[in-house]
Order: structure tokens, then sequence, then C-alpha cells
């Protein structure tokens, strides 16, 4: 029995688009921002190697540590959201009449894009918007409020504007969730002496961990990732005083304002780093919990 | 018999059309590089034919328009322009079809980028495949910056004096490089307020007595806030505050040797407290003030919600297309004078790709865009005004304005002669910019002195200087 395996090329060959697409996509461009983190590069002309000076600016740039401050702030939309997209699905989750419209609509802003839906927030957050209007009307405020002029407000609204437009979504990972769980946990936790709501946490919450840890995961890279809504609710400036400049505006910034492409590939790199730890940390997370189930 | 009257109606007709071709005069060669008066006849209406006189200097070629020497043979060339299409498509689809018409043999690639027009540029020159003709920006600035990495083609050599004396000559010198041209002055603007004369009428102050000077804002804002309960929608330029500094307060930005940036003096202090007055009085909308996009200005006052707003008769048709209601109610006034004296900078240009692989052709195009008769026939499309004396001196120009866009034409010839870039060249602009931006905004919204913001921002931006 011949145990030399003789080469065959048709694997590889079978390999091949993949691989192609895999470098051309996504091992060349981080190695090419790898290497642009090294030189001052503006894109319109060739790169100058300046070793770590990129990274010494960085690290005494106060916009940019004022960026990742920003950044990790806004990873409270998770929770917001796992809480919300819960209850929201909690709600849906029942046979009643006319259901599926309210799955549909609570899904809209998903499909809507950040763009528009951006645009149309400002509207409303207008001095002379819908909000003012409501709020004057009510006797709340003698004066209109400018909303997206005041560092206080500027980051709050865009993570409003991103849970709003994300609950939709998670909605739906969540309802699926609920309708895996066997209705026979529900009738026991009763005849346990359960009410309504502690069913749901003794039987849908703990049912719901996968989804929860997934949800957790991709929501908090997209925090970390958020640029749109930025962009567009602060006219491109980044709100006053840089009050919502993230990490991914600041990288933009650099690149396409200030037309440093070598400093925003290091701030690239900075990110990916962040998202790099933090994916194993929530995929470590995500296993220890299996475990734990098994 | 019907067939055989029809026979003899063609044959007619076919000897007629070739005795006329036999007898039509030959093209005609015009004399090389000869400055001649030419006289075109334009039918207006059916019944009135108007004549116009236009000074042209032929060179070698068929088409008296065509005043590149040199043209590549079967260049085939991409044209940029910025925000221009689908309204203008027409216009341009037009004028590239008259140019390969009076350059046989070239041919124009013709794409119009808008939002993201400086992104794909710039990708665009990182790939090696940006465009040979470049519309850019002269309010933004664009012509220099790009000018500075060597990414233009200087114009010196390139262009006959005979053409360049064909623009206005501060015009022609704007954002000249280390002594070079990079441009070629394209469509201007005239900057006016458009007022809101609905709310404006509520302040019981008349139309005419808008401004005449950037000084007489805030009390005007004042009464706006106290009569109309409405915030007034004036935007800094957060691109170009130096340019602002320049115009509006007078201000010198470096040092004749260009060693030290000089940002802080009594001049900028005034300019820059005047707004910190403003925002601390709350007659500004905060939003607007800060923003770095001319449209979210445009959509306040459009809506209806502000008095006036400072931009181009050009943008009329926004109001006029977003909200007819107002359009009626428009009134335009000149726009207030800044401490320089000089009423603004021009508008849009037409640079070269210094890498095209048909500069000659290049160049002929943005001229041939850029000539009198092709920027008339634009600004007789919208309100945009010629970069050329000679377009002014249509009757198009003489004619008293009819339409609220029209309302700048008498006076344009002599503001569009005005118009200049008065800023020196600043190294590391778009860095010194967002210092500049950041200390504006620590003065305006983070109460610090304005005195201490300018100091700083200066020692800061020194620093960048060699």
């Amino acid at each position: 029995m011949n145990k030399i395996r003789s080469f065959s090329l048709t694997p590889y060959l079978f390999l091949m688009p993949a691989l192609i697409i895999i470098i051309v996509f996504l091992l060349y461009p981080i190695g090419a921002v790898v290497y642009y983190s090294f030189t001052d590069y503006s894109i319109t002309t060739p790169p100058v190697w300046v070793g770590i000076e990129n990274y010494q600016k960085l690290l005494n740039d106060p916009i940019f540590w004022k960026a990742l401050q920003n950044s990790f702030v806004y990873l409270l939309v998770t929770p917001a959201l796992i809480f919300i997209s819960i209850l929201m699905a909690i709600v849906v989750n029942r046979k009643l009449p006319g259901i599926t419209l309210f799955r549909t609509l609570f899904f809209i802003p998903v499909i809507s894009g950040s763009i528009a839906v951006g645009i149309a927030w400002r509207m409303m957050l207008d001095t002379n918007g819908i909000i003012n209007s409501i709020l004057m009307t009510i006797g709340m405020i003698k004066d209109p409020i400018q909303w997206l002029a005041e560092p206080a407000y500027t980051l709050g609204i865009a993570m409003l504007l991103t849970t709003w437009m994300g609950m939709g979504y998670y909605m739906m990972i969540f309802l699926a969730g609920l309708q895996n769980i066997p209705e026979e946990l529900y009738e026991a936790a009763e005849l346990d002496g359960c009410n309504a709501w502690q069913k749901h946490w003794v039987v849908s919450i703990p049912g719901l961990r996968p989804q929860i840890t997934f949800v957790t995961v991709i929501s908090s890279l997209a925090a970390l990732q958020v640029f749109n809504e930025i962009y567009i609710l602060t006219g491109g400036l980044g709100g006053i005083l840089n009050s919502g400049v993230t990490v991914v505006f600041y990288l933009w910034r650099q690149a396409f304002r200030l037309n440093h492409a070598g400093m925003a590939s290091a701030i690239a790199m900075v990110l990916l780093v962040i998202t790099l730890l933090f994916s194993i940390i929530n995929i470590r997370a995500m296993e220890s919990g299996t475990e734990a189930d098994a | 018999m019907k067939n055989k009257l029809f026979q003899v109606l063609f044959v007619m007709l076919v000897t007629a059309s070739l005795l006329l071709a036999a007898c039509a005069p030959a093209a005609p060669v015009t004399p090389a590089a000869t400055p001649q008066t030419i006289v075109q006849t334009v039918e207006v209406t059916k019944e009135v034919v108007q004549t116009q006189v236009v000074q042209v200097t032929p060179t070698p070629g068929q088409d008296p328009e065509a005043m590149i020497a040199g043209v590549e043979p079967n260049a085939e060339i991409t044209l940029w322009t910025f925000w221009l299409s689908p309204t203008f498509d027409a216009y341009i689809k037009d004028t590239i079809a008259s140019f390969q018409k009076a350059y046989p043999g070239v041919t124009v690639k013709w794409e119009d980028h808008q939002a993201t027009f400086q992104d794909d540029l710039k990708n665009a020159y990182a790939a090696g495949n940006a465009p040979d003709v470049i519309n850019l920006s002269i309010s933004e600035g664009w012509v220099g910056d790009y000018a500075t990495q060597g990414l233009l083609l200087p114009l010196d050599d390139q262009v006959p004096a005979a053409v360049k004396s064909t623009y206005f000559p501060n015009l022609w010198d704007q954002q000249v490089v280390q002594g070079k041209h990079y441009q070629f002055p394209w469509y201007q603007g005239i900057q006016v307020d458009l007022v809101n004369r609905q709310l404006f009428d509520q302040t019981g102050l008349k139309v005419a007595d808008f401004p005449k000077t950037i000084d007489g804002l805030p009390a005007l804002c004042k009464t706006i806030k106290e009569k109309t309960k409405t915030l007034c929608d004036i935007r800094l330029a957060v691109n170009d505050l130096l340019a602002q500094m320049a115009y509006e307060g007078g201000v010198k930005t470096i040092s004749a040797d260009g060693k030290a940036f000089t940002f802080d003096s009594k001049e900028a202090v005034d300019w820059l407290q005047m707004y910190v007055n403003m925002v601390k009085d709350g007659t500004v909308d905060k939003t607007v003030l800060v923003t770095d996009q001319d449209r979210v200005g445009l959509d306040l006052f459009t809506s209806g919600k502000a008095a006036f707003y400072n931009t181009g008769p050009n943008l009329i048709r926004e109001v006029r297309a977003n909200n007819p209601g107002m359009y009626g109610y428009l009134a335009v006034v000149p726009a207030p004078i800044g401490k320089s004296g000089v009423v603004g900078k021009g508008l849009m240009a037409l640079s070269v790709n210094s890498k095209t692989k048909f500069p000659k052709a290049s160049v002929a195009l943005a001229q041939y865009f850029s000539n009198a008769r092709n920027m008339l026939a634009f600004a007789k499309l919208v309100s945009v005004y010629p970069s050329t004396p000679l377009s002014y001196d249509d009757p198009f120009f003489a004619a008293a304005p009819v339409a609220i866009e029209d309302s700048a034409k008498p006076y344009a010839k002599d503001s569009v002669s005005k118009l200049a870039d008065i800023l020196p060249t600043i190294p590391h602009k778009a860095d010194v910019n967002n210092i500049v931006l950041q200390a504006v905004q620590s003065a305006l919204f983070n109460n610090v002195d304005p005195q201490k913001a300018l100091s700083d921002a200066v020692a800061q931006a020194n620093k960048l200087l060699p």
C-alpha cells in the first residue's frame, strides 16, 4: 500500500477563487494600511516612510483621545439595544390579530438607510423642528433648543438614532430565539407560581442567551465603527467642540479632510486592535457560556 | 402616375442638392495667431434678429474657436464636472459636441461628480486614473491645494497670451502657486443675500436697509430675533476660515516672509469677537454656523425659517423648486462687504491634470468651455456669470432683469471684475485651517477668550512652518 499521497492541483484550483478574493480584498488592504501607518501619505502623493511618527502624534493628540472616549461611550448602545429589542420581541411574540403589521413597522427603520433616517432626524431636531414645537406646545420649554448644536447632546442623539435604527433588526433575532423556546418550560414555570414577568426572567432570558451573545458581539463592533449617524447629524463637522467625533469619524477627517492618509491608517490600526480584542473577549464569553450550558 | 411624379420630384431634389453643394464656398482658412473680429448672427426669436460682436484669436484650424495649436491627434480625454448633472446635461453635451467639431479627432468623456467629488478625485489620483480636465472650486481653494501637490499642469507655457487676455486679469491670477497659473476661470457667482420678505418685513426694516458691510449683521440679527423669533442663517467657512478672516476681517494671516502666522492680530480678534457676541446673544443658528455643508443653511432658508441667506443667485432655482410658495417673496441684495473691501473669490475653474497624456487637447477643452461664447451660453441658462469681459457685451446682460434670478445682471460685470483671491499661499493650509477651526469653536462655544484662542492657534500653527 503506497502511503505517499501524490500531489494534486485540483483542490488548490477549487480554493483559488476564494483565495484570490481574500488576498485582494482583505490581506492586501490590511498589509497596505499597516505600511501606510508608518508613512507620511496624502493619497494623492506617494508615501514617505516616517517610522512610528504617526503613532507618536496620535498619543499626543487630544482629539484622538476624545474620539476614543466617545467610541467607548457609544458602546452603551449595545445594552440599550438588547434590552429594548428583547422587550419588543416579547411584545410581538403573541398571537394577536394584526401583530405582523407591528413586526413590519418595527422593522422599517432597519431598511430605511442611515442617511435618509439621519436627515429626517436632523429635520425633527432642527431649531424650528417638530421636537421643539411639541415641547413648546406642552410648555416643557420656553425657547427652542438647538439640539444638534449643544455639545452635551450630540453623542446622545446619535446613540438614540443608532438604537432606533437597530432595534427592529435585533428584535427579529430575539423573536426567532423566543419561538424556539419550548412552551412546556413556560407551563412548568407557571405551575411553580411564576407571574408573566417572572416567566420571562427565568425562561425567556436564559433561553435567549445565544442570541444575546451574538447581538452583543455584532452591535458592539458596529458601535465602535459608527460614522454615518455622526456625519449626517453634525453636518460633517463631528459636533461642536468635537463632541460627536468617534474613532472612525476622526479617521475619515484625517484621510479626506486633512489629507493625512498615513495618520488615518495609524488610527485604523488602533481600531483594528481594539475590535480584535473585543471580538476575542466576546468569543471567549460565548464559548464559556456554551460550556456552562453543556 | 403618382409614382412617376414622385420620381421626377426626387430627381429634381437630388440635382438641386448637388448643385448647391458644388457651388458652396470652401471652408475658410483663418490666418494664424492674428486677433480678428468676427460677426455672429443669432436668431433670438422668429421676428427679431440680433447681432453680437465677439473678439476671438484664431490659430491654425478650421474653427475660429479652436484657439490651442498642436492638439494631439486622436486624443481621448476625460472631463469631470462638479454638481452639474442632470440639470445642465444638454449644455455640457452640446459644448462637448461642438468642441469635438472644432478639434476633429479629439474625443471627450464626461463624468459629473457631486457630494463625493473630492474623495473621488483623490482616489482617482491615487489609482493613477484621474481625469484630464477637472472642474475645481476656487472658492473652496481646491486649485491651490492640488497645485501645491504638483497634481495640476502649469498653464503659463501652454496658453497663448492672446487667450490669457480674454479673462478678467484678477480671475486669471487667482490661486497662483509659486508664480505659476493652474486654472482657466470658469463660471462665476456673485455673492448675494436672498431675503425672505415675509419674515424680513416683520422687522420693520426695508430690504434696501440691508447692511452693506459685515459689521452691520449683528444688529440686524438682534432685530430679526426680537421681531420674528427666528435666528440668523449665517455660515462660517469652516474649511477655510483663514480666507473668511481675510475677506471679512481684513486680517493678514501670514507674515510677508511666510515665516510666522499673524492671525491673532487685533483685526482677527475683532472679527472673532463679532461672532462670539452673536452666539452669546443667541441670534444665530449654531448648527448652520459651523456646518461644512452649504446645503444645510440653504435648506433652512428654503424652508422659510430664516430671514436671509448668503449664497449665489444660481441657487435661487433650489428655492423655486423646493418651496415655490416662498419664491414670490424673495428679494436679492448685494452681499455685505468685509473690511478687506474685496467682495470675494471666484467660483469655479477648469484645470488640467499634470499627468495627462494629452496636455494640448486637455488645455484646449478647458479653454473651450471657458471661452466667451460658451460661458455666455451657460449664463443664459442659469444665473452664473462669465469670467470673460467680452461676454458681457451681449444684449442679454443689458436687458432689464425680469426674474428674481436675474437681479444681479446689471452689476454683474462690475462685480465679477472685482473678485479676487487675496489669500497668499499658506503652507499646510488644511492643517492650519483645522487649527483655526478648533480655536474659533473654543471661543464661540467654550468661553475661551478670542485673543487667547487665536494666539494659541498661531503658536500651534507656527510649529508646522519649516
